[in-house]
């Protein structure tokens, strides 16, 4: 019974990785390498004492335990402890990412395409193709954890152990694991791969807030939260491997909740019924622009109220962060009240500078995403109806540009208002309002010339579209990163990011915002010139 | 065939894909009030052609027009009296059929009419299922509904009737007949080619990106061979050596044959045949059958 279950398992298996083969090298290559060289490069930064126990310094304001985690490296402080508390977080995110993406392919992804019907319709077992899945996902993890527990041994990092390399190593892979099973979990309850990815980050980014928020204010209910686990591994000082193993027991849990529910449903379907449509089209259904709209509501709201919760709950710490007198009483009597205040709003500009790029690279993605859209709609021959009608090349490619364009500056809009409401509900001296609306117009003109370059990928090089995420993917390294393992300047600024100067901390500066308009007109009138003299995809 | 301006003409049309010649010369003409039987095997170019005629792939040579117009400059011109069926309908997969067929015709500036609503009814579409949960021929069905309630001049169909079933596909024959006694030009790419023998005027045979033959279908069995099964009181033994029979294969003696002949040499073959004192004799005429399996079977050409 069991084995014709998974019947052919191994065929499966072998087929995934032809499909999938080359995204799996490029990620792990990508993320090994990214985690070794950084690895390697920590020990000219933070080489002395001195440049070590300024980072702890920071890495312990609420600002930065809300970017990285619960600081709990103990004096005196080596580069392996400050290691440990500022990569883990970053690059769980980047595993998570990265098993969402493969997780969703391999599962609803080849549903919605009808290749697992056909699959299904040979002599292969009703969990096969989960259960490859998994293994696929499992041994991708895995390598991976090899190759940064070996990254880490290289690279000697002065504090480090034999058993806290591994356990990173091992952590990460874990963590990365627990969401890929977890996707495969919320694969069987959605209907379509969206659907499913939709719900996957909705989780991830629910357990982000709530891991920040525990972190600031209490940092053993991150116990709690799955996605806190990782910062639980105190590598290099007690070495606990308990929050691998509980990652690897909820994954297993998701797992088998999979497989019951992959075998009890029909091909196809999800646990979420599908709604009955309309009978007619309303009235505002009548163009590119409404199709697209009509099309995307849900994703788009989802991802707007996501930014605004996001962004509030940064915003509900920024009490316990703004108030320095809370670490240290002494302090108020050396300010005096009215310097006390200031130096209070300055760490909250500072750390609203920082926040902001999380925030715009969340604004990006939607966006990107509804660019490239352009292309995947043709490329599944939907848009063949749409040309097939009076309405022109140009018309369609305005539509999907100009939603991309205003789902990039309402989602900003969004976060950057979400934290002001929660900032103002609990500051007793809030941030004004200028100040946030400054971020916002800060980022805004570099975000869209970061579209308009995937616009132009779109218009000319169909095929090397991709690229756009490559970028945007730097634009969030060189950023969040960026000061922290000191990358130079013109590295940063390999973005049009980079050029934004830490504003609320800096003023805005129109020079910058100028150009950033005037490429990105530029860059949008080449897209659209490429984009109407191309064929379009048989 | 009439002697007004064609709506669709098509000259020494060519397209590349790299170093693929997918198309190298395509030429033919559709007038007013004509349907047009464009036919060919899997990969011959049927659908390139038509996507260059729909302005998404830009031609390498030659000229296309519709409505005396260029289909790549002016092709949103040319769409506003057009209305295109693909083969393979892809929709929009959160939107309910109604609605996709409802937008489709605002796109084009008509209308929802009661005639939308006799071909719901018609082709029996449940039009409020989302588009992802329809099969290809209720798919198919969309597309269709949208076309006939268009009020188009000009009517592409590409391999239509792929996945509908008997009732639906007699229902799209009617409506069909129906555009051609309004007046309207058709072109139809079909596989199914009795369809195409009941329904078109003319036909155009496409073979590896070249048009090896239009005409009607009238005119195409002159070209070809008649099947004759005959029966005579004395010897049929020298039968095979007249000009223009092929084929032949004894059925019962020297007095039962049958065999194939060409158009040109049908009345000389009949005279020897009746000297030799009928009993009886059928023959028929090439099907389209044949005329295509003579056609695509034949040696092929370089392309590259």
């Amino acid at each position: 019974m069991l084995k014709s279950l998974v019947a052919r398992t191994g065929i499966l298996c072998r087929l995934n990785l032809k499909r999938d083969g080359l995204k799996l090298l490029i990620w792990m290559v990508g993320l090994a390498g990214l985690f070794t060289a950084i690895a390697a490069k920590f020990e000219g930064i933070y080489g002395t004492q001195t440049a070590l126990n300024t980072i702890a310094k920071t890495l312990k304001t609420p600002a930065m335990v809300s970017l990285f985690g619960e600081f709990t490296a103990k004096m005196p402080y080596t580069t392996a402890t400050i290691f440990a508390t500022e990569m883990v977080v970053f690059m769980a995110i980047m595993m998570i990412i990265m098993n969402i993406m493969i997780a969703v392919a391999a599962t609803r992804g080849e549903e919605d395409t009808g290749v697992l019907e056909l699959v299904r319709a040979h002599t292969v077992g009703r969990l096969a193709p989960l259960l490859a899945t998994a293994i696929e996902l499992t041994s991708l993890n895995f390598i991976i954890g090899l190759l940064f527990g070996a990254g880490l041994q290289l690279a000697q990092l002065p504090g480090a152990n034999t058993t806290g390399n591994w356990l990173i190593g091992m952590g990460l892979a874990a963590s990365g694991w627990l969401f890929g099973m977890l996707t495969l979990c919320l694969a069987q309850i959605a209907t379509t791969a969206s659907e499913t990815t939709m719900l996957s980050y909705a989780i991830f980014g629910g357990s982000y807030v709530a891991r920040m928020v525990t972190d600031v204010q209490h940092p053993k209910l991150t116990w709690w939260v799955p996605f806190g686990w990782i910062e639980k591994l105190d590598a290099y000082q007690t070495n606990r491997w308990l929050p691998v193993v509980c990652m690897l027991l909820l994954g297993l849990g998701c797992l088998i909740g999979a497989a019951l529910m992959s075998y009890q449903r029909d091909l196809g379907a999800g646990l979420i019924a599908p709604k009955q449509g309309r009978l007619r089209a309303s009235a505002s259904l009548m163009g590119p622009t409404t199709l697209l709209l009509r099309q995307l509501r849900g994703t788009l709201s989802a991802w707007v109220i996501g930014s605004a919760v996001l962004g509030a709950a940064y915003g509900s710490i920024f009490n316990t962060i703004g108030d320095l007198a809370k670490s240290n009483p002494m302090i108020k009597q050396l300010l005096g009240t009215s310097a006390l205040v200031a130096a209070n709003r300055l760490i909250v500009k500072q750390f609203i500078a920082v926040l902001a790029i999380v925030l715009v690279v969340v604004a990006l993605i939607p966006a990107i995403q509804i660019m490239l859209k352009l292309v995947s709609d043709e490329q599944k021959g939907i848009l063949h109806q749409l040309y097939a009608t009076a309405t022109s090349r140009w018309h369609v490619w305005a539509s999907y540009t100009g939603v991309a364009v205003v789902t990039a500056g309402i989602v900003l809009l969004a976060g950057v208002g979400g934290m002001y409401a929660a900032g103002h509900a609990v500051m007793t001296t809030p941030v004004v309002w200028t100040t946030y609306r400054q971020v916002w117009l800060a980022y805004l003109p570099a975000m869209l010339v970061m579209v308009a370059a995937a616009s132009v990928l779109v218009g000319w090089v169909p095929k090397w579209r991709y690229l756009a995420w490559g970028w945007t993917f730097y634009g969030f390294l060189s950023l969040y990163l960026g000061r922290l393992i000191d990358l130079p300047k013109w590295a940063r600024q390999l973005t049009p990011l980079g050029f934004v100067n830490q504003v609320p901390v800096h003023a805005l500066d129109w020079s910058t915002n100028w150009w950033c308009l005037g490429l990105t007109v530029l860059l949008l009138g080449l897209a659209s010139w490429g984009y109407r003299r191309r064929d379009l995809a048989q | 065939m009439t002697q007004a301006t064609p709506v669709l003409k098509i000259s020494h049309l060519q397209k590349r894909f790299g170093k693929f010649n997918a198309l190298t010369d395509i030429d033919f003409a559709i007038y007013p009030g004509e349907v047009f039987g464009f036919i060919g095997p899997n990969g011959a170019g049927k659908s390139t052609t038509i996507r260059i005629l729909l302005g998404l792939l830009k031609a390498n040579g030659g000229t296309a027009t519709i409505f005396g117009q260029d289909v790549w400059q002016h092709s949103v011109a040319i769409h506003q009296r057009l209305a295109y069926v693909p083969g393979d309908v892809n929709l929009w997969p959160n939107l309910s059929g109604g609605e996709i067929i409802d937008l489709l015709l605002k796109l084009n500036g008509d209308q929802h009419t009661a005639k939308t609503d006799a071909l719901i009814k018609a082709f029996s579409l449940d039009p409020r299922k989302k588009a992802r949960t329809y099969s290809k021929g209720n798919r198919q069905k969309v597309a269709l509904i949208a076309a006939f309630s268009t009020d188009a001049d000009f009517y592409i169909f590409d391999e239509p009737t792929s996945g509908l079933d008997p009732l639906n596909e007699q229902l799209f024959q009617t409506q069909v007949l129906q555009l051609k006694q309004a007046g309207k030009s058709v072109l139809l790419s079909s596989h199914i080619l009795s369809e195409v023998e009941k329904m078109c005027d003319r036909i155009g045979i496409i073979r590896e990106g070249t048009i090896v033959e239009t005409g009607t279908l009238a005119d195409m069995r002159h070209l070809t061979r008649t099947t004759i099964d005959v029966q005579t009181v004395q010897s049929l033994a020298h039968v095979a050596e007249l000009p223009g029979v092929h084929g032949l294969t004894v059925k019962a003696g020297q007095n039962h044959v049958s065999f194939a002949v060409d158009a040109d040499q049908l009345t000389a073959v009949m005279q020897y045949l009746s000297a030799q004192q009928l009993v009886a004799i059928t023959s028929t005429p090439p099907t389209l059958e044949d005329l295509f399996m003579r056609y695509y079977t034949a040696a092929t050409p370089d392309r590259k």
